[in-house]
């Protein structure tokens, strides 16, 4: 416990003499050379970012930094300003819209059917579209507009439930759709919507009771079920308030493709009968997006599901 | 003197007495170090799950106290407070006494720190699984807990430095300062970050005294300091007491400690708010923030260099020894982490790497990395002088360290691979200026590295579970040695 380290002279490297717990000891090497630099170096590191950007709070203000950005304020005025994430902001968002500025112009100005006459037109709403598309719609759409059974409308088949046509789409999109269908269990005794779910299943090719699908067929169009009043008299659907087709093999509540039997296609079916539709609310976007951000998703909705 | 190391503190009394040995409280040591290992394989097994449950998210199974939300904190409570705390309050009672040549001041507030800790650390578990959060990140637990940590706290201080004002060396040996600053540190963080008004007397519920940007500021004022003092500076304190031990050799520079260790006290507090660059944060406290990380990275290299220089002249210890192995290793991947952190506290690296998992990777890299490994090679060394005996089997801990190892490099790689993807993909642009991916294609890309850190996370979990084995083994050998010591002991002393 000496304090006197001339007793390890011998040593090329003194310890410090102090001994603790028996045997730690301490050298007294001078500090790395690379590591009193490098340490140099981290301090001029550390002042030329002080020089660059804000750094330092005097009183109440700081020290600006020399570096500068100019951007273009919300009055249209040329501002230069010091250094601050703010005027970033402004700058990188005033470049992106300068560029995007005679895209976007291009596409109000020109019809729905011209846009893709310009294939650089119609690569820029097809790209815009996308991301749109990624960041808006496909939260329920999945990406890739292809839907979800028994929850969102498949976008990239041609099947339209409110109609394929670029007015058509502008309307869903801008002012939102709810679809819904009655709740038939409480009106209609079990068998009778077995036999619905049977003929309805026929009409897709699906396996079913030959007797139960003629009872069915007969049911649709009656004015007990009353089905045909919105699916129509050849159950091809209606656009105008959305009932879709039943003809084609394209299933939205049904989660007929879940099952491989016949049966368990029917039963599907069934309990879409038995329930109803009182989920299919899409939200209205007109308030939350531009008009051209709609009519680019119009564009590539459309293109999606090969339109109509 | 090295007789005091050498001495049992189970030795009988009379014979204690006769040799003029000190007698420390060990016992604490040993309740503490046991429960490091229990909330090692507690907290770690938490981690793996919730790593499982981001990976495959029916693995929440819709039941509330074990979705990833709640558990989240369990994992970071019970590895930083549970694991790491009681790690520091086993290694810090026994580095404080042997080095002081005191036992410790009180054994009753001992074992109240003890108990203390442990019911913090399962109550704050149980109240996250509950619902009950303050959602500040690593501070979760609601203010009557956040008082019972403060009251534990005070006890611990008055304990280390009662018992450091005992000491009957004239200098506080290196280690010593480390567990101070971090003691200090810790009080005044958890003080300010848990300053709150509760809703009621008998409400769990508090508002914090702080809002808006001042709130972010705060919180992460105390959160990386707890990452500076509680995560570094104190298991500093562990590697300058262990690391010099187990390799036979003198620290390799006295001024160079003295340096850093100032440096470290005087930096980390500026550094918080790189953890909130580009957001309401004024520029020049963001500014400020970086600059104090960048010069960070010397004296946390100081640290570094003074534990692997301590080796120099003994390093063929690297290959026959294992414990050694560990803490070189681990000072290597705090060398790694310090250089990483300041990197990514520059502004514009941090606009890349902000939110991804590049930030978690950079945790786990100190975290297991440093946190762990210097831990488990200070426990190998600690625990056969607890129990007055030797490892039960060297070759276990040596497939320890290398179960570590790889799950750390698995884990880690995965984390900068997905970081830099999610980075990259939030940014990418197409060449109309349009975002070229949504939220969630980032999501699916970096899924096959969601596995993989879990495949990390299980290779070192089991890592823990040998070392549990060879532990228990140890001890139980030791207290095989102790009744064979003993009966003959006994004998030899009728003898006499």
């Amino acid at each position: 416990m000496s304090q006197n380290p001339s007793q390890q002279s011998q040593q090329a490297v003194q310890t410090t003499g102090h001994v603790w717990d028996g045997d730690l000891q301490e050298f007294n090497n001078p500090l790395p050379t690379w590591w009193v630099y490098t340490f140099f170096a981290t301090i001029i590191f550390a002042i030329g970012y002080w020089l660059i950007y804000p750094a330092w709070p005097i009183g109440n203000t700081y020290t600006r930094g020399f570096d500068t950005i100019t951007y273009v304020d919300k009055a249209g005025q040329k501002v230069t300003s010091h250094w601050n994430t703010r005027a970033l902001l402004m700058e990188d968002m005033n470049k992106a819209t300068a560029f995007q500025k005679p895209f976007f112009d291009k596409v109000m100005a020109t019809p729905y059917e011209q846009i893709a006459k310009d294939p650089e037109l119609e690569n820029f709403v097809m790209a815009t579209g996308h991301s749109l598309f990624e960041n808006n719609c496909a939260s329920c759409h999945q990406t890739g507009g292809q839907g979800l059974v028994g929850h969102y409308p498949n976008l990239t088949d041609d099947d339209w439930l409110y109609g394929g046509h670029y007015a058509q789409i502008a309307y869903t999109i801008t002012d939102g759709r709810h679809g819904y269908m009655p709740t038939f269990g409480e009106v209609l005794e079990p068998a009778q919507i077995d036999d619905l779910a049977n003929y309805v299943a026929s009409l897709s090719g699906i396996p079913a009771d030959p007797a139960k699908v003629a009872a069915g067929k007969h049911l649709f169009h009656s004015d007990t079920a009353g089905c045909f009043y919105c699916h129509g008299e050849q159950a091809t659907g209606r656009h105008v308030i959305g009932a879709p087709n039943l003809t084609d093999q394209i299933w939205l509540w049904a989660d007929v493709p879940a099952h491989r039997t016949a049966q368990g296609k029917i039963e599907a079916i069934r309990k879409v009968i038995y329930n109803g539709v009182n989920k299919g609310v899409m939200p209205a976007w007109g308030d939350r997006l531009s008009p051209v951000d709609i009519k680019v998703l119009t564009f590539y909705v459309h293109n999606l599901g090969g339109g109509q | 003197m090295s007789s005091v190391a050498a001495a049992s503190p189970y030795a009988l009394g009379a014979d204690r007495a006769a040799a003029g040995v000190e007698e420390y409280n060990f016992d604490i040591v040993k309740k503490f170090t046991i429960m490091t290992l229990v909330w090692a394989v507690v907290g770690m097994s938490v981690g793996v799950y919730i790593a499982s449950e981001l990976a495959w998210p029916f693995l929440n199974f819709g039941i509330p106290y074990i979705e990833f939300g709640r558990f989240r904190p369990v994992h970071t409570t019970s590895v930083i407070l549970g694991f790491g705390g009681s790690a520091l309050f086993a290694t810090s009672y026994y580095i404080v006494q042997r080095t002081c040549q005191a036992r410790l001041i009180s054994d009753f507030a001992a074992s109240f720190t003890f108990w203390g800790w442990q019911a913090c650390v399962i109550l704050a578990d149980a109240s996250y699984m509950m619902g009950h959060t303050t959602s500040r990140e690593y501070a979760e637990m609601e203010w009557p807990l956040a008082l019972l940590i403060l009251v534990v706290w005070v006890v611990y201080m008055n304990l280390f430095i009662g018992t450091i004002m005992r000491r009957k060396q004239p200098h506080i040996y290196v280690a010593n300062w480390f567990y101070l600053a971090f003691i200090l540190a810790v009080a005044i963080l958890h003080v300010f970050n848990h300053l709150a008004i509760p809703v009621s007397m008998f409400s769990m519920k508090s508002y914090s005294l702080f809002s808006g940007v001042q709130d972010a500021m705060t919180q992460w004022w105390y959160g990386h300091n707890m990452v500076g003092f509680y995560l570094t500076a104190a298991f500093l304190g562990m590697m300058y007491y262990f690391v010099p031990k187990q390799a036979g050799r003198p620290i390799y520079s006295y001024r160079l400690s003295i340096v850093h260790f100032w440096a470290l006290a005087f930096m980390y507090m500026w550094v918080g708010a790189h953890h909130l660059h580009w957001t309401a944060l004024p520029d020049w406290t963001s500014t400020l923030a970086a600059t104090f990380s960048i010069l960070l990275l010397m004296p946390s290299w100081g640290g570094m260099i003074n534990g692997i220089m301590t080796l120099s002249g003994a390093w063929d210890k690297l290959r026959t020894d294992p414990v050694m192995r560990f803490m070189i290793v681990a000072l290597s991947f705090y060398g790694m982490s310090t250089f990483e952190g300041p990197m990514m506290a520059l502004k514009e690296v941090n606009a890349l790497s902000h939110y991804t998992n590049w930030t978690v990777g950079h945790v786990h890299s100190g975290a297991l990395g440093w946190v762990a490994m210097i831990s488990f090679g200070s426990l190998y060394h600690l625990i056969p002088k607890l129990w007055n005996t030797r490892l039960y089997s060297v070759r276990l801990a040596a497939v320890h360290f290398w179960l570590a190892t790889i799950g750390i490099v698995l884990y880690i790689v995965a984390m900068w691979i997905s970081g830099i993807t999610q980075g990259l993909m939030w940014r990418a642009y197409d060449q109309f200026g349009n975002l070229q991916y949504s939220f969630i294609e980032s999501v699916a890309a970096i899924h096959p590295f969601y596995v993989m850190r879990m495949i990390g996370g299980v290779f070192f979990l089991s890592g823990v579970l040998v070392m549990v084995f060879n532990v228990t083994m140890t001890i139980l050998q030791g207290k095989r040695e102790e009744r064979q010591a003993l009966a003959a002991g006994g004998l030899a002393g009728a003898g006499v």
